[in-house]
């Protein structure tokens, strides 16, 4: 559902942005007048992101996880201004955090390679403050907190079969195991970007957001439980339309 | 005013960015595969540990293993402190870790551990096996057969039988091959019976050694049922089971302790037309008890020598059909043409992958056996005090094909017939009359 939708809208958001930026470079009377009178925003933002799961797999060294898997985001976002160079955003986001494991395994003459892609979609809602200077182009940094809820796994790879003794292919939506699975995400966000007026009321806008969660994706249902965590970050681009 | 806050701002943001609210990762122990135990509680954590993480049924099993872990642990640090003049007993041992293991649901989990040389005071010895069943047979297999043989030879059109029956039941299968007279004249229902799953390991031991004394009489039962190719599917005609005069057949794997699935395809596979899924199964994916991997389709191919056409075919089985004979059984029942016949099987149906050279398993699936399998199979030995411990246990957890749980519970039959030894001891076999009656009847 991320994808479908998300792609198209990040590549005509982007070519908006582009076709954007001269119009703002060059009309610096109109932008005199941005954001300092007004006080609420809302918008849309798309991207990519990058999330690094990160799981420490103890003994088991052949288990790898990559480093980075590649996901989509979109999102809808509020802000208020009390000050020019201070905001306050919220939002929702749909966010992809993604990670692939590879599990190598070699003996003598046997050589074994299974492994998992995850897709994952979540939602996380951010509570932020942004601090934002400059006139023509804006320059902000921001950081807050995030809540989110794990929507939707999706799992595809190769694992083994044992009566049939060979690799078995499987693509399917992952089945959450309520007993382990936290869907529930806190975290904290952070990250900068650029941003410049155009027709007077429209901001846009691109950035590099971090999205650093604090809970484990598993309960606390063991006691040897070795925490997995997630970290996204994404590259967005967005519209904003001050009120 | 106005920059100084934006700086002090942007500071804030950079410091709450690196602070850490994530939980440390475990100390990495090792892995409990390999693992040297010099004292009674580092035996204990080891083998905890292995479960911890190795168990496949831990979604679910209702052993809570961290209050065993707290449980136990003091007992065998206990025995550690335990002065020269008062050794830890045998039986203290033994009751230590058969409390360690009870009521774990995994039917094949048998652990074989020692305190060997290098504990302080060692030397004890413990075998636990904690698969229970709700029912059981007073008598032993061997006397079942016995008695089941006598009630087979009443009902077998005379001349046919061919039996083989090792002196040594952990060598060559026994196996049994009879014809018995079916509803009309000149119909004919094919019984074969084997005590375990390792049909093709014995083929191949002949191949290599064609002159074994009982080379002939070993592969006769299995050649009258399938054929001379008996290792590869049902020759067609050469065999009875593809004799147009055979209208019905009975598989029977009551006492089967199970084996290899090698045999799966050429011996049952091949009683189909077509592949049949019997069920699906998954590994471990991780350190974590729920990690699991994805379901995996467990098909059973029928091989290019197989039944030429579809006939009743009817499964006799019951609590003492173990493993792969409880596969055969829901490989059967899954089957169009395909009857059970019998009482609920013992339910040890998880796949594994054991013995010296597969014990690498665990290390490729994290899952199943694990520790010194030289031990398990050959006992201490006092110039091999690395490992002092064997789990045996399921590498893959296994549903049936509508991802029905089966371990520790069995296979249900479609007709439940109990083993009644009074009728046996009179000479009749009330489950193979109900199969006869099956065939003839149709219902």
């Amino acid at each position: 559902m991320i994808n479908r939708l998300t792609i198209p809208i990040v590549r005509g958001l982007l070519l908006v942005w582009l076709a954007a930026m001269p119009a703002v470079l060059s009309a610096q009377e109109e932008v005199q007048a941005e954001p300092r009178t007004r006080h609420f925003s809302f918008g849309i933002t798309a991207g990519m992101d990058r999330n690094y799961h990160s799981v420490d797999m103890v003994y088991m060294s052949d288990m790898k996880f990559d480093k980075f898997r590649t996901g989509t985001v979109f999102g809808l976002r509020l802000g208020y201004a009390p000050l020019k160079w201070l905001s306050i955003n919220t939002g929702a986001v749909l966010i992809q955090k993604n990670y692939h494991m590879d599990h190598v395994f070699e003996y003598y003459y046997l050589r074994y390679s299974l492994n998992t892609t995850s897709t994952n979609d979540y939602v996380n809602i951010p509570l932020e403050l942004k601090l934002s200077v400059g006139k023509t182009v804006r320059l902000h940094a921001f950081g807050g907190v995030f809540g989110g809820y794990w929507l939707k796994g999706h799992r595809k790879g190769v694992t083994y079969s044992f009566s049939n003794e060979r690799y078995y292919s499987f693509d399917e939506d992952y089945e959450f195991n309520d007993k382990r699975d936290n869907r529930i995400e806190k975290g904290f966000t952070w990250g900068a970007g650029l941003s410049g007026m155009i027709l007077g009321k429209i901001e846009v806008g691109a950035e590099i957001r971090w999205y650093y969660s604090i809970t484990d994706i598993q309960k606390p249902y063991m006691t040897n439980l070795n925490p997995r965590y997630n970290t996204a970050v994404a590259f967005q681009a967005g519209l904003s339309y001050w009120l | 005013m106005r920059k100084d806050a934006f700086f002090y701002g942007l500071l804030l943001l950079v410091t709450l960015s690196n602070v850490s609210c994530r939980k440390e990762p475990l100390e990495n122990r090792g892995n409990p595969n390999n693992l040297i135990c010099k004292t009674y509680l580092s035996q204990f954590e080891a083998i905890w540990s292995g479960m911890d993480q190795g168990y496949v049924f831990w979604d679910r099993d209702t052993v809570d293993w961290d209050a065993r872990y707290e449980e136990y642990r003091p007992i065998f640090a206990a025995f550690d402190a335990r002065p020269a003049n008062k050794p830890v007993t045998q039986i203290e041992y033994m009751e230590a870790y058969t409390g360690l293991f009870a009521g774990l649901l995994d039917h094949h989990l048998t652990g074989r551990f020692y305190a060997a040389k290098g504990i302080p005071h060692g030397q004890c010895e413990a075998f636990v096996s904690p698969g229970t069943n709700d029912y059981y047979h007073s008598v032993s297999n061997s006397e079942a057969l016995r008695l089941q043989l006598k009630a087979l030879r009443k009902r077998a059109v005379p001349g046919t039988l061919v039996e083989y029956s090792p002196s040594n039941e952990y060598g060559n299968p026994g196996s049994y091959f009879c014809l018995i007279p079916g509803a009309n004249d000149g119909e004919l229902i094919a019984y074969f019976r084997f005590t375990n799953f390792y049909m093709v390991q014995m083929h191949q031991k002949y191949q290599w050694y064609p002159n074994s004394p009982d080379s002939q009489k070993a592969q006769a039962p299995a050649r009258a049922f399938y054929g001379p190719l008996y290792h590869e599917g049902i020759t067609t005609e050469a065999g009875y089971a593809n004799n147009d005069s055979v209208v019905g057949i009975i598989i029977d794997v009551r006492g089967n302790g199970g084996g290899s699935v090698e045999d799966l395809e050429p011996l049952i596979g091949s009683l189909s037309q077509s592949p049949t899924l019997v069920g699906y199964t998954r590994v471990k994916e991780g350190y974590g008890r729920l990690d699991y991997s994805a379901w995996s389709e467990s098909i059973v191919k029928c091989p290019s020598l197989h039944l030429n056409k579809q006939k009743p075919i009817v499964v006799l089985a019951d609590v003492t059909s173990v493993s792969c004979a409880e596969l055969a059984t829901m490989l059967i029942k899954a089957l169009p043409n395909g009857t059970f016949i019998g009482e609920r099987t013992y339910g040890a149906i998880g796949g594994l992958y054991s013995g010296g050279a597969t014990n690498i398993y665990h290390d490729l699936f994290y899952s199943g056996c694990f520790g010194d399998y030289q031990y398990f199979e050959d006992g201490p030995d006092p110039y091999h005090d690395n490992f002092t411990y064997y789990v045996y246990t399921s590498t893959f957890h296994m549903v049936d094909n509508t991802y029905g749980d089966v371990e520790g519970v069995g296979v249900q039959p479609d007709i439940e017939i109990r083993f009644n030894l009074s009728r046996l001891d009179e000479g009749t076999d009330n489950q193979l009359d109900r199969a006869i009656r099956f065939i003839r009847v149709g219902h």
